[in-house]
């Protein structure tokens, strides 16, 4: 890879050359396989390459970015051009400073086991076809399986002496159970919803999922959904599982905290924020019991790194502590404008776009007990289960989740099976009304793969560790 | 621009003696980005993407590259190989497509094609200038995108296309509204209006009440109805969906579920829209009507899902991108059929008593055979009173049964406007929705949110 270095270091010197005050060069060499099932038959088996550099200016202040798809001399310099020809057409005046870091040079690679490239396309196709010959059952419609990986190279070089190479490596499966019948349509899946779940790892993360094993309880549990009560509207305690849990940190703690956001640089789009910067250290998120951490080193995180794409060394830091908010996801320039923090929350999707402030691995820190336990302690409630759908205001404030699965909570016990469960609330209120969580027994991490934000629009990889949580007083059984 | 085509054909040609298609997408686009009147986020890209189906012996697979030199053809065509040997034969693959007559659709304008980073930043720079002393928060872009497809069956074909979109939300102290206006021409996108029309909707937010929850009688600017949906085409106007029993529409065909006055296609040679002659397998796009006058018709189809339905089902052109498969085939052109109103104040007569929607935002589908969706309101959220546009709302959740919103329509507008649906995720390939403004007797509210501003 010397020689995507040299090329770094080739669109930075001509970046600077035309004018940049500061530059940096990011080359990324992607490849992912993708293996797809449906009852029985192979819907698609892929294996997708993609390659460029990204070259990011300032030119009196302002933003410029272009990339180019030729890894050679020629791309890397004229991509430096055309990024700072668009900076120095921006109009109006440019005032932007970055938070100081350290030049760094260094490299790191995902740890793994097994590298999921050295897996054949073939044993990936016969274990997804076993996992969905594993959900067949009479109500199940549609039995599928998934198995992803992905190996992502990227050096970065910027004009302040940083020059780093970085190799991350994530594999990801899921199984979906489709019950339908007499209009209704019900779906179970494991680990996650939405794909499953991914982790920076091996091959071995996969084969730990075991889907052929947990598939029959997942048939089993859609087909029961047909026949299932609705979830009945009302004010009620909830308990809440990992899984969930990982979606509601992320929309309403992650998001908010991201300080582009709060900003308003990402309101056209993804919006802003209820948070403003005079909040920290001082604004209640929450009960006593919320601690948030954001922490790039996590082992399996899609949000670890050695650096991130500004070159602002992995940290782990406090976001919320004890209910009060402490932290913000920052980038250099936001860091500075804040006067806090020094980044370390840019990532950008591939070699083609710009990089953004997204989480790195946010999770929910653990309590004591356990889920039996947090049931326990409940005369009268709702268990809720995997993430269906979500929903959150510009500012993320008011939010609504729906669920594929619950059950009633009577008397410290599971009750009967209930189906299109929602909840909904205000975030700082919910939070405000949690009053127990699961130990770190019961912590689980779930990888999402599809966040969006920017524009262009960006996908990004982030993990949350979460255990389950119970609240009061949540507003469930929201009906069209 | 025919980047597209040539590398298109040499993936072919590198996959010389397999049965194979070649599907190259070539983009060059740029996006001035801005954010409290400063560009902040401008980005240029120029990109081809091939992607290439080898089948052997019936069995399927795909390989995807940007790299288009003879070595990077050589390992596409390698992966590809591997990706085949590795699938099991389908008894329902349809093979590949055959070359068909294409219809006429131009959606190419020169000049759009031919703007520079420049001329970009120069219309993002008439965006925040026409704000109107409020903070503009937004994008202008343009570019070119060309599709080609290329088979062993004897496909050959190219379209390239333009589009242009200007987008504001202008805000200022608990304030905020929003505009956009896409085009296949440049020169039809004016940033300097947008800007306008969002400032001015901006300055009639303050001072923003909330309102109780309820089922409520409303107007819903073309921005709103668009992303309403677009969201409920995913599960309810697409193949895939009917089959696998998701869509609205399933043992619905034949049966009115909606009022009258509803007429939705898909058609993607109307010259309004952002046009497209064939889809990613290379098959003529066809405008299908999905309901008329109320009435459930069809959904959009592509040859697989035809063959998989096994009665009589042919393809109607909608094939989507490779790696949007699992969705099936898709509705990329959605029209909503004008009504008789001269304007959004006159649906606002027929309304009465209700509230106006500028624009919704994160939208989620929350019982996709039902059709429900949630959602927001934002960026221009009003009640009307007497039917008048009258005081402000805070932003509203929504949760709401798209066929309910759609059962009772006193009025839509007599004309429509073309609204962006891409967020330009991936590879570039612009599309849109032709809408009216619509009125509805039935949009629920289940909450409030935020107030306006950012």
């Amino acid at each position: 890879m010397a020689r995507v270095r040299e090329l770094c270091e080739t669109a930075v010197e001509a970046a600077l050359a035309a004018g940049a005050s500061y530059a940096d060069a990011r080359a990324v060499l992607r490849r992912s396989q993708s293996v797809r099932t449906k009852n029985g038959r192979v819907e698609d088996v892929n294996d997708v390459e993609s390659e460029g550099i990204g070259v990011r200016v300032l030119v009196g202040g302002a933003w410029g970015f272009a990339c180019d798809r030729r890894l050679e001399d020629t791309g890397a310099r004229e991509a430096a051009g055309r990024a700072a020809a668009f900076a120095r057409a921006a109009p109006g005046g440019h005032d932007r400073a970055l938070a100081p870091v350290e030049a760094h040079s260094g490299s790191y690679r995902t740890p793994v086991e097994r590298d999921p490239f050295d897996v054949s396309l073939a044993d990936k196709v016969e274990l997804c076809l076993r996992a969905s010959a594993a959900l067949e059952h009479a109500d199940v419609k549609v039995a599928q399986a998934s198995v992803r990986a992905q190996r992502e190279h990227k050096t970065l070089v910027s004009s302040e002496g940083t020059a780093v190479e970085q190799e991350l490596v994530e594999t990801g499966a899921g199984i979906d159970a489709i019950a339908a019948g007499d209009g209704v349509f019900q779906m179970r899946s494991y680990p996650s919803a939405h794909v499953g779940s991914s982790s920076q790892a091996g091959w071995e993360y996969v084969e730990g999922l075991a889907l052929e094993r947990e598939a029959p309880r997942v048939a089993e549990q859609a087909a029961a959904l047909l026949r299932a009560d609705t979830c009945p509207a009302g004010v009620t305690t909830v308990v809440i599982d990992s899984e969930q849990m990982a979606l509601q940190v992320h929309e309403s703690v992650g998001h908010p905290t991201e300080l582009d956001r709060v900003y308003g640089t990402e309101a056209s789009y993804a919006g802003t924020s209820f948070l403003k910067p005079g909040d920290l250290d001082s604004l209640r998120y929450g009960s006593e019991l919320m601690n948030i951490t954001a922490d790039a080193t996590t082992p399996g995180g899609l949000g670890t790194f050695a650096f991130d794409d500004e070159g602002v060394p992995a940290a782990r830091a406090p976001i919320v502590e004890a209910g009060v908010l402490r932290g913000f996801l920052t980038s250099r320039e936001t860091a500075a404008r804040i006067g806090a923090g020094g980044g370390g929350s840019m990532r950008a999707d591939g070699w083609s776009r710009m990089p953004l402030v997204r989480m790195t691995n946010l999770h929910l820190e653990p309590g004591a007990g356990t889920l039996e336990e947090l049931i326990s302690e409940v005369d009268d409630g709702v268990y809720l289960e995997s993430n269906k759908s979500w929903s959150i205001d510009d500012k993320r404030l008011n939010f609504q989740f729906g669920t594929q699965i619950a059950w009633e909570i009577k008397r410290g016990k599971l009750g009967r099976m209930l189906r299109d469960a929602t909840y909904t609330g205000i975030t700082p209120v919910f939070w405000g009304s949690l009053e127990a969580l699961g130990g770190r027994d019961s912590w689980e991490m779930v990888g999402l793969t599809n966040c969006g934000k920017g524009q262009p629009g960006q996908g990004a990889h982030v993990s949350h560790g979460a255990p389950p949580a119970r609240f009061r007083n949540v507003q469930i059984g929201v009906k069209a | 621009m025919t980047v597209a085509a040539e590398a298109a054909a040499a993936a072919l040609a590198a996959a010389d003696g397999e049965e194979a298609e070649a599907v190259a997408l070539a983009e060059l686009s740029g996006l001035a980005r801005f954010a409290a009147s400063e560009v902040h986020q401008p980005t240029l890209i120029e990109n081809v993407v091939v992607t290439l189906r080898i089948v052997r012996h019936g069995k399927v697979g795909l390989a995807v590259t940007n790299k288009v030199d003879d070595g990077g053809l050589a390992s596409l065509v390698q992966r590809a190989r591997a990706a085949a040997d590795s699938a099991v034969a389908e008894p329902t693959f349809p093979g590949l497509a055959e070359p068909a007559d294409l219809p006429d659709a131009d959606g190419y304008d020169e000049a759009t094609a031919a703007q520079s980073p420049e001329d970009q930043a120069r219309q993002a720079a008439a965006a925040i200038d026409a704000a109107e002393g409020l903070d503009a928060y937004g994008f202008y872009t343009s570019g070119v995108t060309e599709l080609a497809v290329r088979s062993s069956t004897g496909v050959d074909t190219r379209q390239a296309v333009t589009d242009a979109t200007a987008l504001v939300l202008a805000a200022g102290e608990g304030i905020s509204g929003y505009a956009e206006q896409s085009a296949w021409r440049a020169a039809d996108v004016d940033p300097a209006s947008v800007a306008r029309e969002a400032a001015a909707k901006a300055e009639r937010t303050r001072d923003a009440r909330e309102l109780e929850p309820g089922a409520y009688r409303a107007v819903l600017e073309p921005y709103a109805i668009a992303e309403l949906l677009g969201y409920f085409a995913y599960d309810s106007f697409g193949a895939l969906g009917l089959l696998e029993q998701r869509s609205y529409l399933a043992g619905r065909l034949g049966e009115r579920i909606a009022d009258e006055k509803v007429t939705i296609v898909d058609d993607a040679l109307d010259p309004r829209n952002l046009p497209k002659r064939f889809d990613f397998e290379g098959s003529p796009k066809q405008r299908v009507g999905l309901i008329e006058d109320g009435v459930a018709r069809d959904v959009v189809w592509d040859r697989t899902t035809a063959a998989q339905a096994g009665n009589g089902h042919a393809t109607t052109g909608h094939a989507p991108p490779a790696m949007m498969r699992d969705y099936g085939p898709l509705p990329f052109a959605l029209a909503l059929a004008p009504g008789e109103a001269g304007s959004v104040e006159e649906l606002a007569e027929l309304v009465g008593d209700g509230i106006y929607v500028t624009r919704l935002h994160y939208l989620n589908i929350v019982h996709p055979r039902e059709g429900v969706i949630t959602g927001m309101t934002r960026d221009g959220t009003f009640r009307i009173r007497d039917g008048k546009v009258a005081e402000p709302l805070v932003n509203l959740r929504f949760t709401v049964s798209v066929p309910q919103v759609l059962e009772d329509v006193p009025g839509l507008t007599s004309y429509t406007q073309l609204v962006n649906a891409s967020d330009f995720y991936g590879e570039r390939y612009p599309y849109g929705a032709l809408v009216p403004a619509i009125s509805t007797a039935r949009f629920n509210i289940t909450g409030s949110g935020s107030k306006p501003g950012i």
